[in-house]
């Protein structure tokens, strides 16, 4: 059996998840032994017309950005949306908080009007195109990506963790971050990062986007207990929580 | 004083041993049927209604129906929906190919009880596949058992199973079968409806009838009302049941109903046993 | 075996030399909680303790265990080498707690794997010093434990007790010469510290009888607490993870990079996550969070006692800790069934 032809892409995003790939080091030899990397702009000037599986990193914030997204998947068998702009949106989607212009304004101020600026709202790869596997954080967890790899080499459905960041976490033996007065994202937020920011001090972000069925309704009560407000829960949220999008897709 | 417990078994309760494909046959869409032989040559050793642990190296392990009789020699059976990764990389074995097999294990289906009474097998979908052992072990002891009614449902026409075998079942004495299928099309002529629309075409005499049921999650309380209503005991109606299972020997907790595990004290329960508990029959 | 006493200088030094002779894993601080861990000096050994974040269970059923190892041609084959361990400082409710797990893990065939972890431990534990905000072992029978360990230490004024049960606990005692035998005086001292510690170790109080929780369970399948509770459930897990007796895992291969070879491991799980009953195709035996909420109270009340004859929760109180919306302590539950009946 040949080996699949894999692509990489990148859309708005600051190609760290990539970066992470390559910072499988050794194991990089290990993943050319499964894989065919066709394109890849960040490692290699080659193209190619059909990819077996193409890996999407970055949201989606141009309208030509769409179009680019859809002929890549049209010429794609499988797609993977790679990283947390890719699977939710990621901080990318503080924008769309704001009204468009005036988000425009604020950044270019007086260039906001040239046409290569033009800019929409930010969606994921998910809110534009099917997407059959999500490789969610941010960044990606590298050892993740690697068993996601093997498993479709394998022909194996990879698991990625359909429940909260406090399984992992409690694993690590950590001590809640509740119990030191902050807000941590852990019980709605997706496992599979091994609980990295609660292991090291800090409470979860949400990187990795809510499991499929968060409970959002415990959150008034939760946040009274702990005597913090909505408004607090929310400020912690928008950093990748923003207009995010159910990934149920993927269950 | 009690010292702490002392492993008193050598032997590792989740190491498979190897067993080969022998054949290989799609019969629906989405089922494929499955011939095996364990590789040491010795037979399985279960009884119908047993499932065995099926492991593909690298995919996994689940839990299989076993849907040969032993009377049929040393190699087993499986029908094997494709929902999964293990059910679907077995989709993918050919013969000569290896898997691992732990097992049998679980209850079987009453055979001895059975002995001297008429048999009722109900059967929504797959769950002809485990009953499909009963079947043959009684068509191979026939002079054993009373009259054997078989009632199989199926959503359409398209996903009928053992559909040459459902021919000559029909053609053994003694032997009522009817088929029914959810929804009709060009292909089926026969009966359409729900499989609880066929109980009311058998004459059942209650008191000398053992039932079985086996099928998906929503089947059981209908068909269960129904041979109550028909007189029917408790204690001689037969349910198999489906669980999430990890191990398949009541370590891993995932096939509890209250204090059941369905891997060992199932799957074949006697319906008496477990109607007052909440949460066997959805 | 015997009672022996160490003056708390000779203590520390028994425990230095346990430290270099054996693997030993004791409990230290860890921030402002306490932990089991690897011990390398006596000193870090916190025997005042009052509850560690995990169980000592991890040793015994590490949160992710390979269980086999394999090749494509579906060779597989066991894991199963341990070398011998010390676990130093458990509390009596948490030797309990392990106590139901040898059970579990030897009933019928056993599970080699936990047994020969089992079998290479030494279990040293330690009457409490210092009672936790949440504990209710007072109310569980479990404030003290007369079996299931090799050693008892108890610590009197300025000397331990140490109490000897097996030839495990007999090799640990070779690594000193200073022991003497307790006296009559000592053992009454003793008594005194295990009668307090049952009235002490009951900062929740369970109203019922523990071998009541199953019949009064039987009556409370449709109680509004269980949707109640699980309305601010987070399906987390935490209180599955943190519990003593919670043994439930999942099982999953990963192989090599060659796809040729793997490992077959087993991962802790929890009935409070939304898959733990769902089947390959999709379908979910408890969707609901309710289902799981009640599923975990019954288990720890009424199936396992069924089943095994244990009352499956031993007033750790680590789940009420653990709890993130505070939802999970069994006493409030049970209680407010009992009041309701």
């Amino acid at each position: 059996m040949s080996k699949p032809k894999v692509a990489f892409f990148d859309f708005a995003c600051c190609e760290g998840c990539q970066l992470q790939v390559y910072n499988l080091e050794e194991d990089i030899l290990n993943l050319l032994e499964l894989v065919e990397p066709v394109e890849w702009r960040e490692a290699m000037s080659d193209k190619a017309e059909k990819y077996d599986i193409a890996f999407i990193e970055g949201s989606i914030t141009r309208p030509g950005d769409e179009e680019s997204l859809k002929d890549i998947r049209e010429r794609s068998t499988m797609l993977i949306a790679l990283g947390a702009c890719a699977t939710i949106g990621g901080v990318n989607k503080l924008k769309n908080n704001f009204d468009l212009a005036e988000v425009k304004q604020c950044v270019y101020s007086e260039s906001a009007g040239m046409g290569h600026l033009e800019t929409s709202a930010t969606k994921s790869v998910g809110e534009v195109v099917k997407v059959d596997y999500h490789i969610h954080g941010c960044p990606i967890d590298k050892q993740e990506f690697a068993y996601i790899v093997r498993c479709l080499a394998l022909g194996k459905t990879p698991v990625i963790p359909n429940h909260p960041v406090c399984v992992e976490c409690k694993m690590k033996e950590n001590i809640c971050r509740f119990e030191y007065g902050e807000i941590c994202l852990g019980p709605v937020t997706r496992a599979g990062c091994g609980a990295k920011c609660p292991s090291n001090g800090m409470w979860c972000f949400g990187c990795r986007g809510y499991v499929d069925n968060p409970n959002v309704n415990a959150a008034r009560e939760v946040m009274d207990q702990y005597g913090k407000t909505i408004a607090d829960l929310q400020g912690k949220l928008k950093l990748f929580g923003s207009k995010q999008e159910a990934t149920d897709e993927m269950a | 004083m009690k010292e702490p417990h002392v492993c008193e078994s050598k032997s590792d309760i989740y190491l498979p041993e190897p067993a080969t494909v022998l054949q290989v046959k799609p019969m629906t869409r989405l089922e494929t049927y499955f011939k095996f032989k364990l590789n040491s040559g010795k037979p399985l050793g279960h009884r119908p209604g047993q499932f065995v642990q099926v492991s593909l190296p690298g995919i996994g392990e689940a839990p299989i129906s076993i849907s040969s009789s032993p009377t049929r020699g040393a190699s087993f059976d499986m029908v094997v929906r494709n929902v999964g990764n293990v059910s679907g990389a077995m989709h993918k074995l050919r013969s000569v190919d290896r898997v691992g097999i732990r097992g049998p294990f679980g209850t079987e289906f009453p055979v001895d009880e059975m002995k001297g009474k008429d048999v009722l097998l109900i059967c929504g979908g797959i769950g002809l596949v485990p009953v499909r052992s009963v079947i043959q072990y009684i068509l191979d002891n026939r002079e054993d058992y009373g009259r054997i009614m078989i009632l199989i449902g199926t959503k359409t026409s398209a996903d009928r199973l053992f559909i040459e075998e459902i021919k000559e079942w029909r053609r053994v004495k003694n032997i009522t079968l009817l088929e029914t299928v959810d929804h009709r099309d060009e292909n089926w002529s026969g009966i359409e409806g729900v499989i609880t629309m066929l109980l009311p075409l058998v004459k059942v005499n209650p008191s000398e009838t053992v039932a079985v049921v086996c099928g998906p999650p929503i089947m059981y309380k209908f068909v269960i009302v129904q041979l109550q209503k028909m007189k029917v005991p408790d204690a001689e109606i037969y349910v198999s049941l489906e669980r999430h299972m990890k191990c398949g020997v009541g370590k891993c907790g995932h096939c509890q109903i209250n204090q059941f595990y369905v891997c060992q004290e199932g799957p074949v329960f006697k319906f008496s046993d477990i109607s007052d508990i909440e949460e066997a029959i959805e | 075996m015997s009672v022996k006493k160490l003056s708390a200088k000779a203590f520390n030094k028994w425990v230095d030399v346990c430290v270099q002779e054996h693997c030993v894993y004791g409990v230290q601080a860890k921030n402002d909680r306490f932990a089991f861990g690897p011990l390398a000096r006596g000193v870090d050994l916190r025997l005042d303790y009052d509850v560690t974040i995990l169980p000592p269970k991890k040793y015994l059923q590490p949160p992710s265990e390979a269980l086999l190892k394999f090749n494509k041609e579906a060779e597989y084959e066991s894991i199963t080498e341990v070398e011998p361990f010390v676990i130093f400082g458990i509390h009596p409710y948490d030797i309990v707690a392990i106590s139901q797990m040898d059970k579990v893990f030897s009933a019928d065939n056993g599970d080699i794997h936990y047994m020969k972890r089992r079998e290479q431990a030494t279990l040293v534990a330690v009457d409490v010093q210092n009672a936790s905000d949440n504990v209710f072992a007072g109310s569980m029978g479990t404030a003290v434990v007369d079996e299931g360990f090799d050693i008892l230490l108890t610590r009197l004024k300025d000397s331990y007790l140490i109490d000897i049960r097996t030839e495990k606990g007999e090799a640990l005692m070779k690594h000193t010469k200073k022991a003497e035998d307790a006296t009559e005086a000592d053992l009454k001292l003793r008594q005194q510290v295990q009668e307090d510690n049952k009235a002490l170790l009951n900062k929740h109080e369970l109203l019922t009888a523990p071998q009541e929780l199953p019949a009064l369970l039987n009556q409370s399948l449709d109680h509004p607490v269980w949707k109640e509770k699980a309305e601010l459930c987070y399906s987390c897990g935490s209180c599955n993870l943190v519990c003593p007796t919670c043994y439930c895992f999942d099982v999953e291969d990963d192989v090599d990079w060659s796809l040729d070879e793997g490992v077959r491991r087993r991962k802790w799980d929890g009935c409070m996550l939304a898959e733990f009953a769902a089947v390959a195709g999709g379908h979910n035996f408890r969707r609901h969070r309710e289902d799981r909420y009640r599923h975990r109270y019954y288990r720890k009340g009424r199936y396992i006692h069924e089943r095994y004859g244990d009352i499956a929760c031993v007033g750790c109180g680590r789940c009420i800790t653990a709890c993130t919306a505070n939802i999970a302590n069994p006493v409030e539950i049970y209680n407010r069934l009992r009041e309701d009946h």
